[in-house]
């Protein structure tokens, strides 16, 4: 008997840069794409400038849907699922322009959570990569918007941690990356912040496979394809690949790039800000190469309804909701950088993000292997510290000084190894440069700082084997009161 | 080391990026306080707490990099390069109040005859350290004390080299109105 086709079903997203369209034969594992098509409408630009989606914004996504109802319809498609998200969520006459979407082309818009969004889009980026052998039981997806980031990290294609980021491909540009081409000044302005700001990202354990999802990452693989002569099935994209790219497009003005690996020129424009943000991302995660999925939400969508039937919005509300972003769990959320974010709760995030990362170093300054962990973690003592003096006015004064003498007691230890590694390293370098006469002066004192520095290691080894981090981040955390 | 400046009376509920402008200008402030001994090579102290300064500066413009203008980054590489010119000066003092206790403690005619003015009393060496290289029963023999007194006379020369070329460093940030520069970039929206 022969097997009995899988249904044609079609899903749009309005999103803040794109109305997106994709149609498909549809299975709880797979999709066979019969239509993939997007229109750059921005409605997101009207919401950005006034709070609202304006009546040019709102005729342009009414045509974009007509059309898209038109296509599903000439495949015969059983359903039309349509959702909004973030511009659309934002929008102070969200309700009005759903309505007359309603009215004026028989589409139902749905409007998903942020929760929901990740999780369809993580269905979405990675329905291909699950079913390829080899692919590791954690990876990572991240969704490089125009606005925004989106980073999920799973195991065995369970999401365990998420966080937005308020840096996108456009976002970057805009505000750092505005010359045509970008000058190296500027790219070296922007990495700075991109490094800082990513440094502070905890993300842990750290995923051997990153799948980039989003309109930059899929133009830059075109680009870095048709450019570079890179092989046209292969999905991957190394940290080379992107820094090639990256040379390309700050040598020729975004209208040439346009023009020879026909991108659209709003896209061009964005590129160099899209390649810099995925690179950092890729560093600060120590993966040497991505893998782009050119599917998302749309596909998530259809893979859900496949999955779960009529009840499908509501069991991924369900997922994201219970047990996958369970309350207090790894969701982090990462705020305005626009100084939008108050300073509170900027004080709050920031301390756990400091404390977090301080204690990242532990295990590697217990080990004594190399010596630059003990550098690394006094660095990250002072950052505290210098976060703390930032913060001390949303303090409670008790708790600050308890958790300030903490902090500089740890400081203090691991400034006293430290100082005696950068004393005998600096006497080592003279040993091959002095009189001989000299020498057995030096070996003298090396001797006695190396007798004294093993002691160091000791009282470190003791403290830090009993270092409670739990009690730690407790009392850095309760610094800031609740309700502040 | 003096403490930061305890910044008190904000407005926590305000934006994080105004808050920041506040803070890293209290900061500047603290810079600019130290620097009034930056013409005096022999202030250690006074110096030290110059570089902390300037650290905390550089942390607070670190710290909100992401609400305050991308020009502060080009602020913050200066900020660095101070901090290394008076860290370098700060570890040569800290070497040169070491040799000195080693060999004080055995009547070097070096340390009474050659040295510096002294002002390494102002360097707290750690407990432990002293109390291991004053030891006597680990005692530098007479080729080891030669070899230590070469050290700190050359620790000495270098030291008065490192001096010169942060104080030529901070001369050329002061003509170019430093502190304003950064008060501007602060200010820019």
């Amino acid at each position: 008997m022969q097997e009995q086709s899988p249904p044609v079903l079609a899903a749009i997203d309005i999103g803040s840069n794109t109305i997106h369209i994709v149609v498909a034969h549809c299975r709880p594992d797979t999709l066979d794409i019969i239509e993939d098509q997007v229109e750059l409408v921005r409605i997101g630009e009207s919401v950005t400038a006034t709070g609202a989606i304006s009546t040019e914004k709102r005729d342009a996504a009414l045509a974009v849907l007509r059309q898209y109802r038109t296509l599903a319809e000439q495949h015969s498609a059983r359903k039309i699922f349509t959702v909004a998200t973030e511009a659309i969520r934002k929008a102070s006459n969200s309700h009005e322009f759903l309505e007359d979407i309603k009215r004026e082309t028989g589409l139902e818009v749905r409007l998903i959570s942020g929760n929901a969004e990740a999780t369809l889009t993580f269905y979405g980026a990675t329905y291909e990569e699950s079913k390829q052998a080899g692919t590791p039981a954690r990876v990572a997806v991240m969704d490089l918007g125009g606005g925004s980031t989106e980073l999920v990290t799973a195991r065995n294609m369970h999401i365990t941690w998420r966080t937005s980021l308020p840096i996108g491909s456009g976002w970057l540009h805009d505000r750092y990356l505005l010359e045509n081409p970008p000058t190296p000044d500027d790219l070296a302005v922007a990495h700075t912040f991109l490094r800082t700001y990513l440094q502070g990202i905890r993300i842990k354990p750290q995923p051997p496979m990153l799948i980039v999802t989003g309109g930059s990452a899929n133009s830059l693989l075109l680009l870095a394809r048709q450019a570079f002569r890179l092989d046209p099935s292969s999905k991957h994209l190394t940290y080379d690949d992107l820094m090639r790219c990256e040379g390309l497009m700050s040598a020729l003005p975004a209208e040439e790039i346009s023009q020879r690996y026909q991108q659209p020129i709003g896209r061009a424009r964005i590129l160099p800000a899209g390649a810099l943000i995925i690179r950092e991302v890729m560093s600060r995660l120590n993966l040497d190469e991505i893998s782009v999925s050119p599917h998302g939400i749309r596909e998530g969508v259809l893979l859900a309804y496949a999955r779960y039937g009529e009840s499908w919005l509501e069991r991924v509300n369900e997922e994201a909701s219970t047990s996958i972003f369970p309350p207090g769990a790894n969701y982090e959320k990462a705020t305005m950088l626009d100084g939008g974010e108050a300073f509170v709760q900027a004080g709050q995030r920031m301390l756990r993000e400091r404390v977090e990362k301080l204690l990242d170093w532990r295990d590697e300054v217990l080990r004594n292997e190399d010596i630059e962990a003990i550098h690394r973690m006094r660095v990250a003592t002072r950052r505290l510290r210098a976060t703390l003096d930032a913060f001390e006015s949303c303090c409670d004064p008790g708790q600050f000084k308890r958790v300030y003498r903490r902090i500089k007691k740890m400081a203090d230890l691991l400034g006293s190894a430290r100082d005696i590694d950068v004393m005998v390293q600096g006497l080592r370098a003279q040993i091959e440069q002095i009189p001989d006469a000299e020498i057995a002066g030096l070996r003298w004192l090396i001797q006695r700082l190396d007798t004294y520095r093993q002691q160091r290691q000791q009282a470190l080894a003791d403290f830090f084997s009993r270092l409670d981090e739990r009690d730690l981040k407790k009392q850095v955390e309760s610094c800031i009161r609740e309700g502040d | 080391m003096a403490k930061a400046r305890p910044i008190t009376g904000l407005d926590v509920h305000a934006p994080t990026g105004r808050i920041a402008r506040i803070i890293a200008g209290i900061r500047l402030d603290e810079l600019y306080y130290w620097s009034r001994y930056t013409d005096d090579s022999y202030h250690v102290l006074e110096l030290h707490n110059l570089r902390i300064a300037a650290k905390r500066l550089r942390y607070t413009l670190e710290i909100f990099a992401g609400v305050l203008p991308g020009a502060c980054l080009s602020i913050v590489k200066e900020l660095e390069m101070i901090q290394e010119e008076l860290g370098a000066l700060h570890d040569r003092d800290v070497m040169i109040a070491l040799l000195r206790l080693c060999l004080d403690s055995r009547g070097s005619d070096i340390v009474s005859n050659h040295a510096l003015p002294d002002k390494s009393e102002q360097i707290v060496l750690p407990l432990e350290l002293v109390a291991d290289v004053v030891n006597p029963a680990v005692a530098p023999v007479a080729a080891e004390r030669y070899g230590l007194e070469q050290l700190l006379l050359r620790y000495q020369r270098d030291r008065e080299e490192q001096y010169n070329t942060f104080q030529q460093h901070w001369h050329r940030l002061q003509a170019r109105d430093f502190r304003q520069e950064i008060l501007d970039i602060l200010d820019a929206r």
